[in-house]
């Protein structure tokens, strides 16, 4: 446990639907957040006092949109992340909400654990400092050489394979989902029924793995990846 | 309610509106007549007699008096009035008892109610001229217009006896018409009642006429065919849906059901596991049809922008080669030059991937998968071919349908809506989508349309 996570963060949630509210508390409050339900007027002010680690905020919440709030706080220079949650899922909507100052937007129908990893990945995101080597164990990657050694051997790493490894380093210990990587280091907005992800991930891991070690890449079932924080 | 109905129709009124027009049109050339009949025939008498009165003038009495037995006694119409009164206004001769009231001037005047000499109490209209002789006497002739007024009457009662029947004969025509187009549209008005009811069936009465309530009905069937034909399409889509999330359920429940009966929570867990599988299956379903309708619905050149068509091939292609690699594929890329178009990059890239990954999915391994991008007729072309199992002759319609899979293709896994929702992006972008034999195996193309 690093200091980050010693600290309760304080989640806000904005849901008008009881389902959905229940599902996504009890999904986080499992992870260890505190998720405070909140109005999007209370959750603009929780905001502005700085009072959430980040929002999640629905689209529309009792016939309110809730991205003219979130438009109106990024304004005023609030800088929390919000992940925007919504059941409008054209690409307009999607850059529409991401364009009034939403972090990241999901689609519903989508899988908790999908969301959970989402969450995670953009309170790791306010850690990340401007870092020029990432190093996990004996995996050390070098931003500006774009050099990866694994105890002291070089490793070659084609261009995006550096880039997929480079998103699993600044989320280490993290579930990372498909859906995450084809977004984060492909910049595909679209939901694949082939297993290409799958593929790249084995082809990474028999780059960087030693043999006869457990892998640093994970699979963690029904939801994605994790690299070994602690190998 | 029925008459008020009926009186409310717009036919009515346009059948009320052509009674009133034609009384008034009627009535005005009736009118007319009247009136100018009277003023030309007035106008004339007013001439004669005062001519006539100016050169009697010069006579003597005896030749006056001989003039007006022969004028009266040729009057069979009793129309003349004639006789000379003397300086003290009495008669000397003639068929007027007294002089009538008018100036003494030469000059014809209207005299309404003249006593018609030797009767009770007959009056009628004359025009008296009376004159002064030299002698003192003086002269006065006259016409009863009598005729006139009786010829007035005839045209008034004319009028009237002519305008009755036409009035009617006009409402009659009018209702004719009425009734006729109000039972039309009361025949449409139930017809749709009926259609509404769920007789989709049925279409509106067309008849053999071409007049704008013909031509109406038969744009409105045409567009009950084409909403029948969707509503046919919509159902085997919902039957489709319907199935393709009944099955994964049916899993799930069963699988619940076992677990929930076991012992061991090892157990529990794995089955809960199976069921969270299946339910992922289920919710790829939902979304790849949230997504169509989203393609499919959305308005055209939302924020379109120019994309290049061959580097968003390069791009998919290195993303799928190592896929391509791990079946053993041989897979090529053919770009030469950049293909520009007007488009939305995260769409086209959508597309293009679904035609990539069905490549890959339905070549066996050792096959081969190559994507070429070009210009042909100065028209875009992305071209997917590859050596699998391509679609059987039978199929080759249906593929583009929403979750249809080629019979072969029942075990691969996917939602069936992949080529839908290409073919939807595709036609967002003017493009065909369109499949070809490659013996074996499946050619798919994006073709730009010809304007």
């Amino acid at each position: 446990m690093n200091k980050a996570e010693a600290r309760v963060q304080t989640i806000v949630l904005v849901e008008d639907e009881p389902a959905m509210m229940d599902e996504i508390k009890g999904e986080l409050e499992s992870k260890g957040y505190l998720v405070r339900p909140a109005s999007i007027a209370q959750a603009a002010d929780a905001a502005r006092v700085g009072d959430a680690a980040m929002m999640i905020m629905d689209r529309i919440v009792f016939g309110e949109d809730s991205i003219v709030t979130l438009e109106a706080l990024r304004k005023e220079g609030v800088k929390v992340p919000v992940l925007v949650i919504s059941a409008l899922s054209s690409v307009d909507e999607k850059v529409k909400g991401l364009k009034a100052g939403g972090d990241d937007y999901l689609t519903k129908p989508f899988a908790m654990v999908e969301l959970s990893a989402r969450v995670e990945a953009m309170l790791r995101r306010l850690d990340d400092v401007r870092t020029t080597k990432l190093r996990v164990g004996d995996l050390e990657m070098d931003l500006i050489e774009k050099t990866v050694h694994r105890a002291s051997n070089r490793i070659e790493l084609l261009p995006r394979e550096f880039r997929l490894l480079e998103y699993f380093l600044r989320h280490p210990g993290r579930v990372i989902t498909r859906a995450m990587l084809l977004q984060e280091v492909w910049q595909y907005h679209f939901s694949l029924e082939t297993n290409v992800v799958d593929v790249h991930i084995s082809n990474l891991r028999k780059k960087i793995d030693t043999k006869g070690t457990p892998s640093l890449i994970v699979n963690i079932r029904g939801a994605g990846f994790m690299l070994n924080a602690n190998p | 309610m029925r008459i008020l109905e009926f009186f409310g129709s717009s036919a009515v009124r346009v059948a009320l509106a052509f009674v009133l027009v034609t009384t008034v049109a009627t009535t005005a050339v009736f009118g007319l007549v009247y009136l100018r009949i009277g003023e030309a025939n007035e106008a004339r008498n007013r001439v004669i007699l005062e001519t006539e009165a100016a050169k009697s003038v010069d006579r003597s009495v005896e030749e006056l008096k001989g003039a007006f037995e022969v004028r009266l006694t040729n009057d069979l119409r009793r129309i003349d009035y004639a006789a000379l009164f003397d300086s003290n206004r009495k008669v000397m001769f003639g068929n007027i008892d007294a002089l009538p009231p008018i100036p003494v001037d030469g000059k014809a005047h209207y005299v309404a109610t003249m006593h018609v000499p030797g009767s009770d109490n007959r009056i009628e209209p004359v025009i008296f001229v009376a004159r002064q002789r030299p002698d003192g006497n003086i002269m006065v002739l006259g016409r009863s217009l009598l005729e006139t007024l009786a010829f007035r009457r005839t045209v008034q009662s004319a009028l009237l006896a002519g305008l009755a029947p036409m009035l009617l004969l006009a409402l009659a025509i009018g209702a004719y018409f009425a009734r006729r187009s109000s039972r039309r549209l009361t025949a449409i008005h139930d017809t749709i009642a009926r259609i509404m009811k769920g007789d989709t069936d049925l279409r509106l009465p067309v008849g053999a006429r071409h007049d704008p309530i013909a031509q109406i009905s038969r744009d409105v069937n045409l567009m009950l065919d084409e909403i029948g034909r969707l509503l046919v399409q919509l159902k085997g889509v919902g039957d489709n849906i319907a199935h393709d999330l009944r099955s994964p359920l049916a899993v799930v429940h069963a699988q619940l059901e076992r677990g929930l009966e076991s012992s061991s929570d090892e157990q529990l867990r794995t089955v809960a596991r199976q069921a969270l599988a299946h339910i992922d299956k289920a919710m790829l379903t939902v979304a790849a049809l949230l997504r169509l309708a989203d393609v499919e619905y959305s308005p055209t050149s939302r924020n379109f922008q120019s994309i290049d068509l061959s580097a968003i091939c390069a791009d998919l292609f290195e993303f799928y080669e190592p896929l391509a690699e791990s079946k053993s594929i041989k897979m090529t890329l053919e770009t030469k030059s950049p293909v520009q178009i007007q488009g939305d990059g995260d769409l086209m890239r959508e597309a293009v991937s679904n035609l990539i990954g069905n490549a890959i999915k339905f070549t066996p391994e050792n096959g081969s998968v190559s994507i070429a991008v070009f210009r042909e007729n100065g028209l875009p072309v992305v071209r997917v071919r590859d050596s699998g199992i391509g679609v059987e002759p039978a199929e080759r319609d249906k593929i583009f349908q929403r979750f249809y899979r080629t019979s072969s293709g029942h075990r691969v896994p996917g939602s069936g809506l992949g080529l839908s929702i290409t073919a939807a992006i595709a036609n967002l972008h003017e493009l065909d989508l369109r499949f070809n034999d490659n013996n074996p195996g499946a050619v798919f193309e994006m073709v730009g349309r010809r304007r």
